[in-house]
């Protein structure tokens, strides 16, 4: 059962397109245009997950501004209401450094409960659903990311793409790193940590690697970091693999605008969306995907719906 | 087939670039790393209490700040991106605020997820006192030991950031000068629960005049008393001067309090 759900399908012979009368705008009987637009200025759930990524990076801050127990330290390792939390590849660096000078014994039980605690968190909630939902790097490459579409848009720059697989290499490059330099060498680099610690331990000018790092996905590649480097990413899409919580596609009400793909952040999860690529009626998206909402938001002809895998019966 | 082939060949094409990066990276630290080496064993940071040696804490701090959170009376800071590869790890900058034991319990070393800074010490010293000090009693109750606050004590006590020294060439009591006023001027910010652990508040340490024939406030003031540092005549000619002793924990309480536009006592890091 649990393999099934992991099958994406995506082997499969795929289905043939569907006709034109079985398309979704003209069973409403209007123009293709209008019923791709129909739901264009649709913001639901990216407002309902700004709120939250805003609350939440807001907690953050105001518990150390006020002094509060609620939510303390940072993204790096944090205390929910007393409750451990540890980044996992923060807790993955540490123990690559430390298995090989014996440090690995220091390590205090909040470590392993803030690590199980976390990980169990965001599996049942999807991985890389962090990304969306939590990071403060992601809301700002988000909205730097509509530059980008527009010099490209006004070709006044190239788009960038690279291979998917490149955040292995980064994954396991910054690992090897540890553990030949016995540093937390992620850490250094790691813009998410950086923004979330300049929040709220105020400001320094560390900030100039971030901004760097934003100018770069501007002017070059698309979400460079999120895409293609970011190991915490990758460590939750690891985790994700198996995750009930992901967003689920109807091929009925699909109308091949693709538009979805557009607004994706990591549109290789969508790939079920083109025309005649869909193999089954159904299909549910990867651990890639961040549950960030867009796709759902944007569709005309709400193909696109969150679900949980495996529950469909009872909900 | 073709398109596949193409994919194969742009991943082995970024994926070089990405080594080449990371082994830049890799080389661009352990230069730093080799660089700071000898600024590592100057120790100009004074860590949070706990803290194990240099070299261990940079691999096992994972910089989530939870110490700064905790700490009452704010003394920890994280290092700014000057520090090169201590950035984000904590410090105390005692002449702004030192350490000054508000917690009575060592919570910024409790609270590390990691523990680079380490609780075991304190722990077995606390536990090893209260045997110390109630063995042979028989009914804890009617004793007047109070094994909480001989836990906590002992706690302080084991502390080890640094040690004191005097600066003599500066020092009002050297020169048998006195002090009257307030120590560090009325904007500065410090504040302090010492030398009276029984109080419950840190107060400021602008809101306290001093009046010594003879300054002594760095003796007065500490947090761990005469175990620390004590105010004696020197053998040679009777003159009072503060000694430091091996109690010191280097908390840097009598650096904060220091009325020399200079400190004429400073924390020298302990060497690992």
């Amino acid at each position: 059962m649990a393999f099934d759900l992991l099958k994406s399908g995506k082997n499969k012979p795929p289905l043939k397109p569907k006709p034109m009368e079985e398309m979704p705008h003209t069973k409403l009987g209007i123009k293709y245009k209008e019923w791709c637009n129909s739901h264009k200025t649709r913001h639901k759930w990216r407002n309902i997950r700004w709120a939250a990524l805003i609350f939440m990076n807001l907690l953050f801050v105001v518990s150390f501004a006020f002094d509060l127990s609620i939510l303390e330290g940072s993204l790096s390792g944090s205390r929910l209401i007393g409750f451990y939390l540890m980044d996992p590849f923060n807790a993955l660096q540490v123990l690559a450094t430390s298995s090989t000078t014996g440090y690995i014994v220091h390590l205090t039980m909040n470590f392993w409960i803030g690590l199980t605690t976390i990980l169990l968190f965001w599996f049942f909630l999807g991985g890389r659903t962090y990304c969306s939902w939590m990071c403060p790097y992601h809301f700002l490459a988000e909205n730097t990311e509509k530059l980008h579409n527009y010099f490209v848009k006004k070709k006044m720059i190239k788009e960038h793409s690279f291979h998917i697989g490149l955040r292995f290499v980064f994954w396991f490059g910054f690992l090897i790193l540890a553990v030949v330099t016995q540093q937390l060498v992620f850490e250094d680099l790691n813009v998410v940590g950086i923004t979330s610690r300049a929040m709220i331990y105020g400001p320094g000018l560390i900030l100039f690697w971030v901004v760097g790092v934003l100018l770069f996905e501007i002017v070059y590649s698309k979400r460079f970091w999120c895409r293609y480097v970011c190991p915490i990413g990758t460590t939750w899409s690891l985790v994700g693999k198996l995750s009930p919580l992901t967003i689920r596609f109807e091929l009925d009400k699909c109308g091949y605008c693709r538009d979805c793909q557009d607004v994706c952040l990591v549109p290789h999860e969508l790939w079920f969306v083109q025309r005649g690529k869909a193999t089954q009626k159904v299909h549910y998206t990867g651990s890639d995907c961040t549950r960030c909402g867009l796709c759902i938001d944007t569709c005309g002809g709400n193909a696109l719906t969150y679900t949980i895998k495996g529950w469909g019966a009872v909900l | 087939m073709a398109k596949k082939q193409i994919g194969r060949r742009e991943f082995l094409i970024s994926g070089g670039v990405a080594v080449g990066a990371l082994a830049v990276v890799g080389v661009g630290v352990k230069y730093l790393d080799i660089s700071h080496t000898g600024k590592q064993l100057r120790q100009d940071f004074l860590r949070p209490p706990g803290a194990i040696n240099e070299i261990e804490f940079m691999y096992g701090c994972i910089k989530c700040g939870l110490c700064v959170q905790i700490c009452p009376v704010q003394a920890i800071k994280l290092a700014g991106a000057h520090e090169g590869l201590s950035y984000g790890t904590p410090y105390i900058d005692v002449r702004e605020q030192a350490c000054d034991f508000s917690c009575d319990a060592m919570q910024c070393v409790e609270t590390c997820p990691s523990a680079v800074l380490n609780f075991i010490p304190f722990k077995e010293a606390g536990l090893a006192a209260v045997e110390k000090a109630t063995a042979g009693v028989v009914n804890l109750r009617n004793s007047d030991i109070n094994p909480f606050e001989v836990q906590k004590v002992a706690m302080k006590e084991t502390v080890r950031m640094g040690k004191a020294h005097v600066i003599k060439d500066t020092c009002l009591a050297h020169q048998r000068k006195g002090f009257k006023g307030i120590s560090r001027g009325k904007d500065f910010e410090g504040i302090y629960r010492a030398p009276d652990s029984k109080v419950a508040w840190a107060t400021p340490l602008k809101d306290k005049e001093f009046d010594r024939e003879i300054c002594n406030l760095c003796v007065t003031e500490c947090p761990i008393g005469e175990k620390a540092i004590v105010f004696e005549p020197r053998k040679r000619d009777g003159k009072m001067r503060p000694r430091v002793l091996e109690g010191c924990t280097g908390c840097g309480v009598c650096v904060m309090v220091c009325p020399t536009e200079k400190p004429s006592i400073v924390v020298e890091p302990v060497k690992s």
